[in-house]
This record gives C-alpha cells, sequence and structure tokens, in this order.
C-alpha cells in the first residue's frame, strides 16, 4: 500500500517551470545595461550636392555666391578686387559666422525672388580645418542652398603630403 | 455521488486552465534575435576615432540605405592610414584604391534600386586638403551627392 501511495505521488510531481528567478534575471540584466549604457549621440547629415561631380551644359541664370576659406579659417566673400573679409572665426557653441550668415540670407532671398536655384561657390584653402569648412556649409544649409561647388575640385593644388 | 463526480471534473478543468509559459518565453526570445540580426544590418558604422565637426543646422540620419562610408581622420590617427573604410581598420592604400571602392559601392547600390551617396566622416581637425581627395575620388567614380557627416553638439 506504502509502496502504491509513493509512485502516485511521483506522479503528480509534474516538473513545472518557476518563472520568478527568470523574471529577476531579467530585471537584473535590464539594470546592469540602463546603468552601464552610455547615449551615443546620433551623428546628422549635411547633403550637399556638388554638381562640379557632374557637369552640366545649361548655364545657370543667377550669378553664383563666392565664397573662399583660408588656412587661418578666415571667411572671405566674391574674389579679386571685391573680396571682402566677413568672419575670423566661429561664434559660441553654435559656431555662428554672422557677417555670412546676413550675407547669405539676402543672397538666398534674392534668388528666391527670382525664381532661381541659389548657387554658392566655395574656395577652400588647402590647410583649412575640416570644421571651419562645415561651419560655411552649415550656415548654407540654414539657407536650404544645397548646391555647391567646391571650385578648386579641378585645380590640382594639393599634391603636398 | 453525480455531483462529486461533477466536482472533480471541475477542479480537472481548473488545473488545466494553467498557462504554459515557456513556449510563449521561447516565441519572444526567437523574435528578439530575429529583430537584432535584422536590425545590424542597416546600422551605419561610425568610429569614434573620427571626432565629426558640429553644425546646428545638420538633419537627422533618416534613410540609412546607399551610404558609401569613407572615414577621413587627423593627423593624431593618420599613422595607420588617413582614409579608411567603415569600421576604421581597412585602409585605402591610394586614391585609385578609393575610387575602385567607392564605384563598386555604387554599382552594388545601383543594384539594389538605391541612390548611392558618399557618406564622409571626416574629422573637424583634417586639413580639407584630404576631404577634397575622397570628393574628387567619389566624382571619378560617379557620385556627385556627398553627405558631410556631422554632430549637434558636443557634449565632453
Amino acid at each position: 500500500m506504502a509502496r502504491h501511495r509513493r509512485v502516485t505521488n511521483l506522479e503528480e510531481d509534474k516538473p513545472k517551470l518557476s518563472i520568478a528567478p527568470l523574471i529577476d534575471v531579467c530585471f537584473l540584466l535590464l539594470i546592469y545595461f540602463l546603468v552601464t549604457t552610455t547615449i551615443k549621440q546620433k551623428e546628422r547629415d549635411n547633403s550637399m550636392a556638388l554638381p562640379s561631380a557632374a557637369p552640366s551644359e545649361a548655364q545657370p541664370d543667377i550669378q553664383p555666391f563666392f565664397i573662399k576659406i583660408s588656412n587661418e579659417g578666415h571667411i572671405y566673400a566674391n574674389v579679386g578686387a571685391a573680396q571682402e573679409l566677413l568672419d575670423t572665426e566661429a561664434q559660441g557653441a553654435e559656431r555662428t559666422l554672422p557677417r555670412l550668415d546676413q550675407r547669405l540670407e539676402i543672397y538666398a532671398a534674392a534668388a528666391k525672388a527670382g525664381n532661381n536655384k541659389p548657387l554658392v561657390q566655395v574656395y577652400v584653402e588647402a590647410e583649412a580645418e575640416q570644421q571651419v569648412v562645415s561651419d560655411v556649409l552649415n550656415h548654407l544649409a540654414k539657407h536650404d542652398v544645397t548646391t555647391v561647388t567646391f571650385t578648386d575640385l579641378v585645380v590640382q593644388d594639393d599634391q603636398h603630403e | 455521488m453525480s455531483s462529486t463526480k461533477l466536482r472533480a471534473a471541475q477542479e480537472e478543468q481548473d488545473d488545466d486552465t494553467e498557462v504554459d509559459m515557456s513556449p510563449m518565453i521561447d516565441m519572444v526570445f526567437l523574435l528578439l534575435i530575429f529583430f537584432i540580426v535584422n536590425a545590424t544590418l542597416i546600422i551605419v558604422e561610425m568610429d569614434k576615432k573620427v571626432q565629426v565637426p558640429i553644425a546646428r543646422y545638420s538633419e537627422k540620419q533618416n534613410d540609412k540605405m546607399g551610404r558609401i562610408v569613407v572615414n577621413v581622420y587627423s593627423d593624431e590617427h593618420a599613422g595607420e592610414g588617413r582614409f579608411r573604410m567603415a569600421d576604421g581598420k581597412k585602409v585605402f592604400a591610394d586614391d585609385e584604391d578609393m575610387m575602385d571602392f567607392i564605384k563598386k559601392e555604387k554599382e552594388r547600390w545601383d543594384g539594389n534600386g538605391q541612390k548611392p551617396r558618399l557618406h564622409l566622416r571626416a574629422d573637424g581637425k583634417v586639413h580639407f586638403t584630404y576631404v577634397r581627395r575622397v570628393i574628387r575620388a567619389a566624382a571619378a567614380a560617379g557620385i556627385n551627392e556627398v553627405i558631410f557627416v556631422s554632430l549637434w553638439s558636443r557634449n565632453n
């Protein structure tokens, strides 16, 4: 009789999956990852079409705005005798170039009024830092200028490395 | 007699209604693994040795397809190679090599029906002359849309 009872007990002891420790471990892992994670800043786009890479036959209707960036990171407008110093360095955490910004605003408004796509040509000297170039491109993006020509792309001016 | 039988049957039924959690957990893990594997396929790699410049008017990276990543390192990290691929390990031997790579990637994206674009990750301190070489290589490979990668702000 006793032997028979033991057998029935074994049958009743069905193996059950205990969920509680699983949840414990899951929460522990969650907390571990929450604490150890450093939020990485997402990189952003400054997308530009460079028509010099795909030249077109048609002449643009609008006079392009010319910007020069010198080795020292100074920003100039126009070339030759009409060359004019705009900004010498970007200001603040937002890296604004106030005078370039003002000029671009006028130029973009004029282009818009004439129903033209604003065109900008940028001449960058070989040793100018990418951050300064990025500052200029940033201001172009602000005024919805997405067509830029790096005029020196054709000139072989960077053979010295 | 019949009522005790009924009660026994009801008790038995109660026992049956327990939900078995293990297949559900199996399924959840399966789905999790599926999404992890899928998600890694469209991540644009970022080598943290390249400190990209700051630009406030840059846009969110919406479309991650069609990007051909080229890293340009500053003098500090340029020892092993100035121009490298997305992972930061494979170095371009010269401009020709870079152009070949961009051309191949362009053909691959064209075949997939995506518009190929140059995803240019240049360090903020790098001289523009190196950046220009990448743009020139891309132009030679037939790509005229360049994405200058930047950050909204730098939190040190």
